[in-house]
């Protein structure tokens, strides 16, 4: 009766923000994304392309509660880089990857015979 | 702005292709890139399925709620479904009326005059899309069934007299949402298995000694050539990191006999799709929805604006 709809699991209120950022206060080029309505999918592939960057120290993300439909992305980089240069060059890593793994997935279709 | 690009190229080797079945290795990427593909196949590639049931005739011996909560799971072809919109954001309709962009409707009226008991299946179902229907079971898989008498998914049983006639929406939706949209039946990747073979010390083995270590593995993984009487490997995948042939040369005295590693950058792949969808598609479909989320993920202009500004603040503070 007064049980939420399911799609508040996955679709970001109107109002809100898909990604906000916070700065360190303390730290400097340290920051945390918090990233609605997005789990482990996102979550992890992200913290590991960032640990392919050399430039990032640290980054890490944790789903805070099975009921917040959210996630913290923590990510603390050298003054070489910064935290917002790391978060996108990971996202626009995975997207390369991506686009590679679809073309060569699609490469070995064609290659391969339907069998029945 | 620009870095260094630390992008992965990773390759991909087909075994098996069918259509609601597929086999491949996936090599040079790490499990998180598994596991999110794995993930999004369960639970984010959107099909094609019916929500929305207007029962206007029940004389069966199930309930209104019951025979639409099967509906629901019958498997429809949903090769539209990428490119429909979700009912909740179409803006040509309220979301629970016949629009093209976001459902398809089904009628279903049956009724049984005979002595014989009438199955109502999925093939009953009258769609008012050509291109979504249910799922052909028997094509998918008609060996071992007399293929004139089992004909669909069994949605009910009438007995002389009984009625069904109803009014169906099938919507797109996500997997997340209600598993009755996933079109994944399961989605599954392994580790490739290396497995190294001490041969000098296999050599102190007697030959019933080697047999009794081939046998403590409870899957199949390795056996003796027939000619040379030698311990060999038959079949590296069927091993399930059990450690059973560890403990046993371990009990033997022959510690390191064998050593099993994980390749940490290998994964095989097995994917069965439901029918609603081919299984190679449903990969391909995940890649996509995958690069959506990413996409969906970048920061906005203005979130990025607010920080420069910050950030030559921060330039100062360092003192650059
Ligand atoms: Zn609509």
């Amino acid at each position: 009766m007064n049980a939420p709809d399911r799609y508040e699991r996955f679709v970001v209120p109107e109002g809100t923000k898909k990604v906000s950022y916070e700065r360190d206060t303390k730290i400097i080029n340290a920051a945390s994304f918090t990233i609605e309505r997005e789990d482990h999918t996102v979550g992890n592939i992200l913290r590991m392309q960032l640990h392919k960057d050399p430039n990032v120290l640290f980054a890490g993300y944790k789903l805070p509660h099975p009921l917040q439909y959210k996630i913290l992305v923590r990510v603390h980089t050298t003054s070489q880089s910064s935290p917002m240069q790391a978060y996108n060059q990971a996202i626009n890593d995975l997207d390369k990857e991506l686009n590679h793994l679809k073309r060569v997935f699609e490469g070995e279709m064609t290659k391969h015979p339907r069998e029945y | 702005m620009e870095g260094v690009s630390y992008q992965r190229f990773p390759k991909v080797k087909i075994r098996e292709l069918k259509d609601d079945y597929l086999k491949f290795e996936l090599r040079e990427t790490d499990a998180s890139m598994a596991n999110a593909l794995r993930r999004v196949m369960l639970a984010e590639v959107p099909t094609i399925a019916i929500d929305l049931v207007e029962i206007e005739g029940n004389s069966s011996v199930l309930n209104d709620e019951f025979l639409a909560h099967r509906l629901g799971l019958i498997p429809l072809t949903s090769d539209r479904a990428m490119v429909m919109r979700f009912s909740r954001d179409c803006d040509a309709c309220d979301g629970d009326g016949q629009c093209e962009f976001c459902s398809v409707e089904f009628h279903l009226h049956v009724r049984c005059d005979s002595d014989q008991t009438l199955d109502v299946t999925s093939h009953d179902l009258v769609s008012s899309d050509p291109s979504v229907v249910p799922v052909d079971v028997q094509r998918a898989d008609s060996v071992g069934y007399d293929t004139s008498e089992q004909r669909g998914i069994i949605i009910v049983k009438l007995r002389r007299g009984q009625e069904l006639r109803l009014r169906a929406i099938a919507r797109k939706g996500i997997g997340k949402d209600h598993a009755k949209w996933s079109p994944a039946a399961t989605v599954t990747f392994m580790y490739e298995p290396e497995i190294h073979i001490n041969e000098d010390m296999m050599e102190t083995l007697s030959l019933e000694e080697k047999r009794e270590w081939i046998e403590s593995s409870p899957t199949k993984v390795f056996g003796l050539d027939p000619n040379t009487q030698q311990v060999i490997v038959i079949d590296a995948e069927a091993y399930t990191y059990d450690d059973e042939v560890i403990k046993k040369a371990d009990s033997m005295g022959k510690s390191g006999l064998v050593e099993i590693y994980a390749k940490e950058d290998s994964f095989i792949f097995t994917v069965e799709s439901t029918g609603a969808i081919k299984a190679s598609q449903l990969f391909i479909n995940a890649i996509e929805v995958l690069k959506q989320k990413l996409d969906a993920v970048r920061l906005s202009e203005d979130t990025e604006e607010a920080d420069d500004q910050f950030g030559e603040l921060g330039a100062h503070m360092r003192g650059g």
